[in-house]
């Protein structure tokens, strides 16, 4: 029984739960049964937040297994490390490349940079994909440029993810999303 | 009609509600609580439905009891504590039954994302001799409330269907004929003196039919098909329900499982044959062993608690480590490869701008000579660092009944109690008529955002909206809290922070009763609110860290000096209030 998982961290308002419905919905146009679990509540309130996505042939947990996650997008860096127990040697990591400052506490950066290099995993990727997301336009599309690069290795066809978006996104917003996850899925070229 | 079947993936709360519309169901009610709430919000959207919040579960519940007796299938839904508050009209709808179907949503937080304690209200099911119908996922959830229809009325009773926050809120794939498929006539209202009106003479009776319906259900419970054995290859068995169930199938997937979705009464005859079979059964449940208790009291031997804690939500790790204790798995599945690391928690806190801070600031500030009894919503984050402006939080409307109480039995501590307005209405007024019949000296703060923010933004009495968006006139809560009788009543604007602080200090110092009530509204919902954002003189900015304490996500400190994210700032100018440096915290536009 082969079950995969994307795991999503970051911070309350980053956009989570509509990333993770994208990915959702590709894996479900793509044959899989899928199953996805979020929290609500008191994590809306500025704290840490994540939403696992697993698809399979049969999938009945909601969540994952420690050690057991194959994907992970982070759209921050200190919460990609608060999840690390979840990676494996063999995982694939898209973190966007900042800091979402806590209250009352100093985080030093470079502190966190040095614990990320000390993840080994098959591929981590952290770039600034705010950057990317201003040249599209707006800084509103980083989780989806993140989400193209991530689809490469998923190995899910990027027309699964464009049907996706079509059903999860309000209309306005449906093509230049579309446009930014196939700017994230040629960004993969440079990671190929 | 043919068919007209779509896919999609959805969330169980969702699942609840097109169940619910399938299942015929045009009455429901309820009082909004994480993990719930959502399913209502659903539901208002199909055609020719009555979906409305009650200012209470009681209210929510009797109002779905109603409208069954009325004739129409009716449900109410609640978290696991509302139905503690709805526990009154539960016990005594099971001797009444009902006339159309009634089912009761109840959904637990087994590791209290959003709540104040993780009881499992599977007991409440054999408490109130009413079923116990739980799914494991969204699917099952939109079929076994359709379901829970028909068994109501089959059996003449409410019947309780229970989720959790893990069930309500994970989201799977479900393909299902969107339209109501049971085209039934509503019934007519009933009118039975003797089986509605519970006066000893006629409940008397009603305790005996009660009896015999439980035995009814308990042959039941052995046939319906909810409850099924998925047959293995192993010489063990497990019997498992809810999210429990999914955790055993993906870290078994060979082992002979029996399936319970009728969870009360158990299906102790079904389970006595299956148990007979092995060498040995595991009971595999989350929280309470509701399950493994029926099965040990009906001789039935099973082992269950000793490997699985009693308490938290079940993962896929814990069950793992419970599943080797009772040695059914040797190997682990996946190993941990990368330790933890030491990282700075992030925990929630109110929102910039959040009109509740600058409360709590002044409460914090005011020292140590007030004992501040809280409640549930937002503000209770108030409690936390560095606001730490709150001493005690029990249940919804404690705050104002619990200071009653110790503002009678010593003077010492000025009692504050501090309840929002949704709070307030579900059950703070009875407590404001204690405090004020029985001559408490308390001061009560009555944080009135007009919305109930903690839960998503559901309205309540004072919004001026209702669940459908209409419009309604909204009830002022300066006006009901004067026409109790309290003389002091005051509207402040707490955003006017001098002045707040001012007259709440004076206020708490007076002797008798006082209502205070602050009237900026949430920033979140139903609109949000932003503007001119504020910017930090770093010239002027001495680094006091004064605004800090007041813990604002907005405001953030670097190399000696406040700063603050324009983005995230709403402008409400409460970090400029308490900043001792004139002129360090401007508006963005007079920089």
């Amino acid at each position: 029984m082969n079950i995969y998982s994307v795991l999503f961290v970051g911070v309350g308002g980053d956009g989570i739960i509509t990333a993770s419905n994208v990915v959702a919905y590709a894996c479900m146009f793509a044959g899989f049964d899928v199953k996805k679990s979020e929290i609500h509540g008191m994590s809306q309130r500025g704290g840490s937040v994540s939403a696992s996505v697993r698809y399979g042939d049969r999938v009945y947990s909601s969540t994952d297994k420690m050690g057991s996650v194959q994907f992970m997008l982070a759209t921050e860096k200190v919460e990609m490390l608060r999840w690390v127990r979840y990676l494996n040697n063999d995982s694939i990591v898209v973190v966007n490349d900042r800091i979402v400052p806590i209250i009352g506490q100093t985080i030093d950066e470079s502190n966190i940079d040095g614990m990320i290099e000390t993840v080994k995993v098959r591929r981590l990727i952290k770039r600034k994909f705010i950057d990317d997301a201003n040249k599209l336009g707006n800084a509103r599309l980083v989780n989806t440029v993140m989400l193209g690069l991530l689809s490469r290795f998923m190995g899910i066809d990027e027309k699964y993810f464009v049907d996706a978006i079509d059903q999860v996104l309000p209309e306005k917003l449906k093509t230049i999303n579309q446009f930014a996850f196939s700017y994230g899925l040629k960004l993969s070229e440079e990671y190929a | 009609m043919g068919l007209k079947v779509i896919k999609k993936i959805i969330s169980g709360n969702q699942a609840i509600s097109i169940g619910a519309y399938k299942g015929n169901a045009r009455f429901g009610s309820g009082y909004p609580g994480t993990p719930s709430s959502e399913i209502l919000e659903h539901f208002k959207n199909y055609p020719n439905v009555i979906a409305q919040w009650a200012p209470n579960e009681k209210a929510g519940f009797e109002a779905a009891l109603g409208a069954s007796i009325a004739g129409t299938r009716s449900f109410a839904t609640m978290k696991h504590v509302g139905l503690n508050v709805a526990a009154d009209p539960l016990m005594t709808a099971s001797y009444t039954g009902v006339n159309a179907g009634f089912v009761v949503v109840t959904a637990d937080d087994p590791g209290m994302h959003s709540s104040q304690n993780e009881q499992d209200n599977r007991r409440y099911a054999k408490f109130a001799k009413v079923p116990l119908i739980e799914p494991s996922d969204p699917f099952e959830a939109m079929a076994f409330m359709q379901y829970a229809f028909v068994v109501s009325e089959k059996f003449d009773t409410p019947v309780i269907l229970r989720s959790t926050t893990r069930i309500s809120h994970s989201l799977g794939v479900v393909q299902f004929d969107p339209r109501t498929l049971d085209n039934e006539q509503d019934l007519k209202l009933e009118k039975d003196f003797r089986k509605y009106v519970m006066i000893p003479a006629n409940a008397i009776l009603r305790h005996k039919v009660v009896l015999d319906r439980l035995e009814k259900l308990k042959a039941f419970s052995n046939e319906t098909p909810i409850n099924k054995i998925e047959k293995g290859k192993t010489n063990f068995g497990i019997i498992t329900s809810s999210m429990a169930y999914n955790y055993v199938k993906e870290l078994l997937p060979d082992a002979h499982v029996f399936k319970v979705g009728f969870s009360y009464p158990m299906p102790i005859e079904k389970m006595r044959e299956f148990v007979n079979k092995f060498d040995r059964v595991v009971v595999v449940e989350e929280l309470e062993p509701f399950m493994e208790e029926e099965l040990k009291v009906a001789g039935i031997n099973v082992e269950g608690k000793k490997y699985f804690p009693y308490d938290g939500e079940f993962n896929l790790d814990i069950v793992e480590e419970g599943l080797k204790k009772a040695d059914l798995i040797r190997e682990e599945t996946t190993k941990v490869v990368f330790n933890e690391f030491e990282l700075p928690k992030r925990p929630p806190a109110l929102c910039p701008g959040c009109p509740h801070r600058p409360i709590f600031d002044i409460l914090h500030s005011l020292g140590r000579n007030i004992f501040i009894t809280g409640d549930i919503g937002c503000y209770t984050l108030g409690c936390l660092p560095p606001l730490s402006a709150m001493h005690t939080t029990v249940c919804m409307g404690a705050s104002i009944s619990m200071g009653v109480g110790a503002s009678k039995v010593q003077s010492e501590q000025k009692v504050v109690a501090v309840i929002g307005d949704s709070t307030f209405f579900h059950t703070g007024i009875q407590p404001l008529i204690d405090a004020y019949i029985n001559n408490a000296n308390m001061t009560v703060i009555i944080l009135d955002n007009r919305i109930t923010a903690m839960t998503g933004g559901q309205p309540d009495p004072g919004s001026g909206f209702n669940l459908k968006g209409e419009s309604v006139k909204p009830i002022r809560i300066y006006d009901l809290v004067k026409s109790i009788g309290i003389e002091r009543v005051y509207e402040v604007d707490q955003y006017d922070y001098e002045n707040t602080k001012k007259f709440l200090k004076e206020e708490i110092n007076k002797p008798g009763l006082s209502v205070i009530i602050p009237t900026r509204p949430c920033v979140l919902a139903p609109k949000k609110i932003k503007e001119t954002p504020l910017v930090v003189v770093p010239d002027k900015c001495i680094g006091c860290k004064r605004c800090l304490r007041i813990a604002c996500p907005a405001i953030d400190f670097k190399d000696n000096k406040a700063i603050i994210d324009e983005v995230l700032c709403t402008g409400c100018e409460v970090c400029m209030h308490v900043c001792p440096i004139e002129g360090a915290i401007v508006k963005k536009e007079e920089k």
